[in-house]
């Protein structure tokens, strides 16, 4: 085999490479790192081999099994060159389709483009994908451009040709200015200025040197040099020749895990290339440096990540720390001096001496110079490896490339720096990435890990996931590492099963503290930041675990029992229901609902059912269908004339009044008869119900449902007042007067918003809530045939749907601002408001209102686009300038919320800006004794299953005060009654098992009427559904027990 | 080569040659620091890290274990800052909560002042301190004995826990323990911290079983048997562990 004798022969056989294959030729580069592999590329890669042969291409298209190109998302995945055409996710059976289609008739095949969920927009080429766009990749575009295992391939690209500028026509010296001009910092986390680093060595004294490139990559999540080195490993070695030339150094280390098989594969063949070539061993490129390298496979050992350790484990000692100094460039391996760099560092060192300095340090901040590669992985959409100049903000990385978070659901934090770095909560996405902005914020670079996490990770399991790595991973030399992170996560422990106590999270940060502090080597000192992070940044997670004990992301098995009765504001007990309606036990599952929801058959039809987005089974499918289920019992409880059995506690005298009848009025007052106190309840309306009366239309909760269900409260001894409003006919004063020895308010929120533009006074534009009203009272309301509706809540598609149904003939707009995705109105309204009809401007906002005579004519809109994510994670939409049209109108309903309105002063309730209650959050006590307040009123609009919670809460409250007992609450652990046994599901059953889709009234049946849509489920599609619960309840320690048998289902042995 | 270096230790400047560490410096002028897997005989490890002192000014200050940290020049060292203080005395509330049987480090926390231990207590005979290793390899030339495992896992044991035949069972490592060597002979004290001092078997039946001390089968060696009286041992036994 040849050696190269230069760099003019370099260039010579590089333009000798290049003839070979010229860029024009066809060639089909499969990304095939180890993701990919385990995606099938491989089997890919054959397809097209066997498809060549077939079609006579053979020898005719390159076929180029490459490195990993970064985007996870789409692997196994294609170029198709000269074009350069993307393919993705591509399965063996493509490959014949892109030969005959692309390769022969030159045609594009639009199934397999790469489609942007955000968008919908499809790309042919890799440079048009967002998840590209916007990376600088330096070091990783030359993976899509080589086989790793082709030196040839690399010196066509001009490979080493940094390696013969260096030897040839720069002094070790001057080799060490240009990388300390860069600006180049060690990209293994801690950011060490490399060329200084490189200068220390070579200005240490001594014979042997040794230079050394730290492959030991072990931060879960993290992949970037494993890519590196398995799609370029000749990289990684010229800039180790480089540094080696520029050190003095004659012999250096590759120390890889042994979990990198592919990597060790690739890097051995590329040093035995290196050496028949004459790039590596004696007299390189006859410049006479001797240099030769050696890989050493790591055990997997965390901490052999760390300098001093991985030397001991090179040397053939236990991977241990020592401290430093001596550093390693003064005292390394065997006693020598050493420099140790990462993969990526060394990667970058080619292109510095290739491109220069300048260019180098044009790229990134003051302090960060240059790109770096982080693996953007978690709750994010595109999921792979990202290459961004130093000084990207996270929000960039998160929204533009890594396309934001899937399913919807609300960024919270993102995990930078591996499991001893820290978590940068939302409100620092802004925050420019480099070293010392992301160490500001508690975290770390690290080697670039990037763990998005979103609403449903807890932020305290979180940081006892880490630590649990780290007390396995810490050496256990230094006893504050080795007892300080087992301590850690022995606290950590216990908060997340419940056991938290006072003084946990002050003794937690002291520990951290210390360990931080008095440990010796990096892994040691950065282990308390999972813990210290998220304990600066989510404090509240951890005391609502503690104090409350409440998990807010409906994580922490032994907290929750069951996400779906943990975040059921009343913990109705659903696994438990569930079980019932699976063995067909309705009646006794109706039970269970009864015994924790006073408007149960209300529920079963509006609630917006939290429950089912923190549903286990619709992680990987979809959520178990709570509220259908609920709907069946109480249909059923209905159809069988299941009367609810009043059970009123012993009586007590004090009379209680409650002032409103919506859903937390109605559920204080039948707690509270419970209770056996004698309550009335004071209604405004001539109704009672509230806003499931007035605010609900009738083809959503009928009214006999809602009244059923008022029937059963009634039958509690609950007396009703309609037409009786506060501040009318009855006073505070007047209550207490007249023997009242408790207040609670529940007045609701029923004024609409004004839009706030001029001409709003026109005849023709209403409040959305005052027309919900008069039609739900049967009052005749004057509608136009042209009907427009503000907003993108429940309340503007309610108000189009009755809409809808009052003009048959009618036009009805719904004009949103911003997109469907962000609507706040539920998804299943949206769409059936679509099929009855309804019409939705998208991205419009009004500006004004168009009248003539005071008569409405329409209104002026401008047309919005997506801009920046805001705090809500949602993309904040902006006026396009000059873009206003016009909507003709005869009445504009103004949907765009609604707030209380007080009808009192009372010096002692105090009334917030935003017009509601103030009260003690946890109690519903206001400032004045014996008065309460919940629901709307105190929370502004909310959910009619929160409005229930505050009402019994309140009602809790109440009883305590009239007994003159403290007001405090207890706070418990969610475990349900009783433990129902599981239902066994054949192999079959489970594979078919599937959500039933609500029946509904066809649009056609429905969009004129008040009728009922939905229908409720068949028995037996119940029953099905109720089987398909994943029956998470029984995960708990209790759970466990129960159904081994030490235990038994209580009352029913 | 070794030269002078000139450094300042709790605001006295002091001379010491090239190559000393910071607590033979630090002891060089009478500041006690207190160790533990510390001895002159053997080479610094810095493992139990409770000889950490302060060095460096402002915002760069930190601190390091003095056993193991050479004397620069021009080094300002606190033995004794309220960050070293609270420092050492987690540490020695962590070493209790592992090991509350050992004399040396109730002896420690009384000195430190440490009154409370808010973790859960075992009762385990070895604090990893790595006397006993260095003992045997540096003093004995014997090498019989390592440390295996990592973090909780990481243990004292010949190779592959089989006898050794390195061993010559000299006893240097038992001899240089301050776990186990030293147990609290007093009395009950009153305080929850120093109660549970009083189990005084062969510490070696306990931790081996019928398996292997370093010494061969357990308990053949003697070394670590002390008497105890056996109301004593009648008290332990019906004492409620803290």
């Amino acid at each position: 085999m040849r050696r190269i004798a230069g760099r003019r022969d370099l260039e010579k056989l590089r333009i000798q490479l290049l003839k070979q294959t010229p860029s024009s030729r066809p060639c089909i580069t499969i990304s095939s790192g180890t993701c990919g592999r385990a995606r099938g590329s491989e089997k890919v890669g054959q397809a097209f081999r066997e498809a060549l042969r077939k079609h006579g291409l053979d020898g005719k298209v390159t076929i180029r099994v490459s490195g990993c190109h970064g985007f996870c998302q789409a692997e196994p995945h294609v170029l198709v060159h000269p074009e350069g055409i993307f393919y993705q996710r591509l399965r063996p059976e493509d490959a014949e389709e892109i030969v005959v289609q692309t390769l022969l008739h030159g045609r594009i095949i639009d199934r397999l483009l790469y489609v942007d969920p955000a968008t919908g927009k499809k790309s042919v080429y890799e440079g048009e994908i967002p998840f590209y766009k916007r990376q600088q990749r330096n070091l990783l575009a030359s993976n899509a451009l080589l086989d790793p295992t082709s030196i040839d391939d690399y010196i066509a690209i001009g490979g080493y040709t940094a390696l013969a500028k260096a030897l040839t026509t720069m002094r070790p010296e001057e080799v060490i200015e240009e990388i300390k001009r860069s600006g180049l910092r060690g990209r293994g986390g801690a950011g060490f200025p490399t060329g200084i680093k490189w200068e220390l060595c070579r200005r240490s004294p001594g014979d042997q040197k040794y230079v050394i490139c730290n492959a030991d990559e072990g931060d879960p999540g993290a992949y970037m040099d494993r890519s590196l080195l398995e799609g370029n490993p000749h990289s990684v070695i010229e800039g180790m020749i480089i540094g080696a030339y520029a050190i003095g150094a004659s012999y250096g280390f590759i120390y890889v895990r042994a979990e990198y098989p592919l990597a060790v594969k690739h890097v051995g063949i590329a040093l035995e290339q290196a050496r028949e070539y004459g790039l590596l061993g004696e007299d390189i490129l006859a410049s006479g440096f001797d240099f030769d390298l050696k890989v050493v496979r790591g055990a997997g050992a965390f901490v052999c990540g760390e300098e001093t350790a991985l030397m001991a484990s090179i040397e053939g000692r236990k991977g241990e720390p020592r401290q430093r100094p001596p550093f390693p460039v003064q005292k390394g391996l065997w006693g020598k001096p050493t420099n140790i760099n990462n993969v990526e560092t060394w990667a970058n060192v080619p292109l510095i001496i290739n491109r220069g300095a300048e260019w180098y340090a044009s790229i990134g901040t003051e302090r960060s110079k240059g790109t770096k590669i982080f693996s953007l992985v978690g709750k994010i959409n595109n999921t792979g490896l990202v290459e961004v100049p130093m000084g990207i903000t996270l929000k960039e990385i998160i929204y533009d490339i890594g396309g934001g978070i899937p399913k919807g659901k609300k960024f919270k934090a993102v995990q930078t720096g591996g499991p001893s770095g820290g978590c940068i909560p939302a409100e620092l996405l802004d925050l420019p990435v480099d070293y010392e902005k992301l160490a500001e914020a508690g975290s770390m670079m690290g080697s670039g890990g990037m763990v998005v996490m979103d609403e449903d990770t807890c932020m305290v399991d979180v940081a006892r996931y880490f630590l649990d790595f780290l007390r396995d991973e810490s050496c256990g030399k230094c006893l504050s590492c080795r007892e300080g992170t087992q301590r850690m996560f022995e606290i950590l422990t216990a908060i997340t099963e419940g056991r938290g106590k006072e003084g946990d999270l002050e003794l937690l940060e002291e520990l951290a503290l210390v360990v931080k502090e008095t440990s010796m080597c990096g892994l040691g000192q950065t282990a308390p930041n999972p813990v210290l992070s998220t304990l600066r940044h989510f404090r509240d997670e951890y005391e609502a675990h503690i104090k409350y004990k409440r998990c807010p992301a409906a994580v922490c098995k032994e907290l929750i029992s069951s996400p779906c009765q943990h975040i059921c504001p009343i913990g109705t007990e659903v696994p438990v229901y569930v079980a019932l309606i699976a063995q067909g036990r309705f009646a006794e599952a109706l039970e269970v609902i009864r015994k924790d929801n006073p408007l149960p058959s209300v529920c079963g039809r509006v609630c917006h059912h939290p429950c089912e987005a923190k549903c286990r089974a619709g992680e990987g499918g979809e959520p178990i269908a709570i509220r259908a289920l609920k709907r069946f019992a109480t249909d059923y409880g209905l159809r069988e004339g299941l009367e609810p059995q009043p059970s009123r506690g012993p009586g007590r005298e004090e009379k209680v009044a409650v002032i409103g009848s919506g859903p937390a009025g109605l559920s204080c007052a039948a707690e509270l008869a419970k209770l056996g106190y004698p309550v009335t309840v004071f209604e405004a309306l001539p109704v009672a119900g509230g806003m499931l009366a007035v605010g609900i239309p009738e083809y959503r909760l009928p009214k006999r449902i809602l009244q059923a269900d008022i029937r059963a409260i009634e039958s509690l001894g609950v007396e009703i007042k309609t037409n009786t409003a506060l501040g009318r006919e009855i006073t505070l004063d007047g209550l207490f007067a007249q023997g009242y020895k408790a207040i609670f308010i529940a007045i609701g929120a029923h004024k609409s918003l004004k839009l706030g533009l001029p001409g709003e006074e026109a005849e023709g534009v209403l409040p959305a809530m005052d027309f919900l009203t008069a039609v739900n009272l049967g009052k005749k309301v004057q509608l136009g045939p042209r009907v427009g509706i503000i907003g993108g809540g429940n309340a503007a598609v309610d108000a189009a749907r009755v809409a809808r149904r009052l003009l048959r003939d009618g036009e009805v707009t719904i004009i949103y601002r911003r997109t469907r995705a962000e609507m706040p109105a539920y998804p299943e309204e949206v769409e059936a408001a679509l099929e009855e009809g309804i019409a939705i401007e998208f991205l419009a906002a009004p500006v004004e209102i168009l009248s003539s005579n005071g008569k409405l004519e329409g209104v002026k809109l401008v047309r919005m686009e997506l801009g920046e994510v805001d705090e809500t994670g949602r993309r904040r939409p902006i006026p396009i300038p000059g873009s206003e049209f016009t909507l003709e109108l005869d009445t504009l309903i103004a949907a765009i919320g609604e707030e209380p309105e007080i009808p009192f002063q009372d010096g002692q309730v105090r009334v917030s800006k935003w017009k509601t209650i103030e009260v003690d959050p946890e109690t519903f006590a206001t400032g004045r004794p014996g008065v309460f307040a919940g629901g709307d009123v105190v929370s502004g609009p909310g959910t009619v299953i929160e409005a229930i919670a505050a009402g019994k809460v309140a009602a809790q409250s109440i009883d305590s005060y009239l007994r003159g007992l403290p007001l405090t609450r207890e706070y418990r652990l969610t475990r349900p009654s009783v433990y129902i046994p599981p239902v066994e599901l054949s192999e079959e059953e489970v594979i078919q098992a599937r959500r039933p889709a609500m029946p509904l009234l066809r649009p056609e049946e429905r969009a004129s009427n008040f009728k009922e849509v939905e229908l409720g489920l068949t028995e037996e599609q119940a029953i099905k559904e109720a089987r398909r619960c994943l029956r998470c309840d029984l995960e708990t320690k209790e759970g466990k027990a129960a159904i081994s048998g030490r235990a038994v289902e209580a009352g029913r042995a | 080569m070794n030269g002078m270096i000139t450094l300042r230790i709790n605001g006295l400047d002091v001379q010491v040659e090239e190559g000393t560490t910071l607590l033979e410096a630090a002891r060089f002028l009478g500041f006690k620091i207190p160790t533990l897997c510390y001895h002159e005989g053997l080479s610094p490890y810095g493992a139990c890290r409770l000889c950490i002192v302060e060095i460096g000014e402002g915002k760069r200050a930190r601190l390091v274990s003095s056993c193991t940290y050479p004397a620069e020049e021009g080094l300002v060292v606190r033995t004794h800052s309220e960050r070293v203080i609270r420092a050492r005395k987690m540490l020695v509330e962590l070493m209790l909560s592992i090991a509350p049987n050992s004399k040396t480090i109730q002896d420690l926390a009384s000195e430190l002042g440490v009154q409370q231990v808010r973790f859960e207590v075992r009762n385990e005979e070895c604090i990893l301190c790595g006397l006993c290793v260095r003992m045997c390899a540096e003093q004995m030339d014997a090498r019989a004995i390592g440390f295996v495992g990592r973090g909780q896992e990481r243990r004292i044991t010949t190779p592959f826990d089989m006898k050794s035949e390195a061993c010559r069972t000299c006893g240097g490592c038992i001899y240089i323990c301050p776990v186990c060597q030293l147990r609290c002979q007093g009395p009950e004290a009153p305080s929850a911290v120093c109660g549970s001092c009083l189990q005084l078997e062969p510490t070696c039946l306990e931790a081996y079983d019928d398996l292997m001390c370093y010494m061969g089968p357990a308990g053949v060696c003697g070394t670590c048997i002390r008497p105890v009286p056996d109301e004593l041992r009648e008290r332990e036994r019906t004492k409620v562990k803290v």
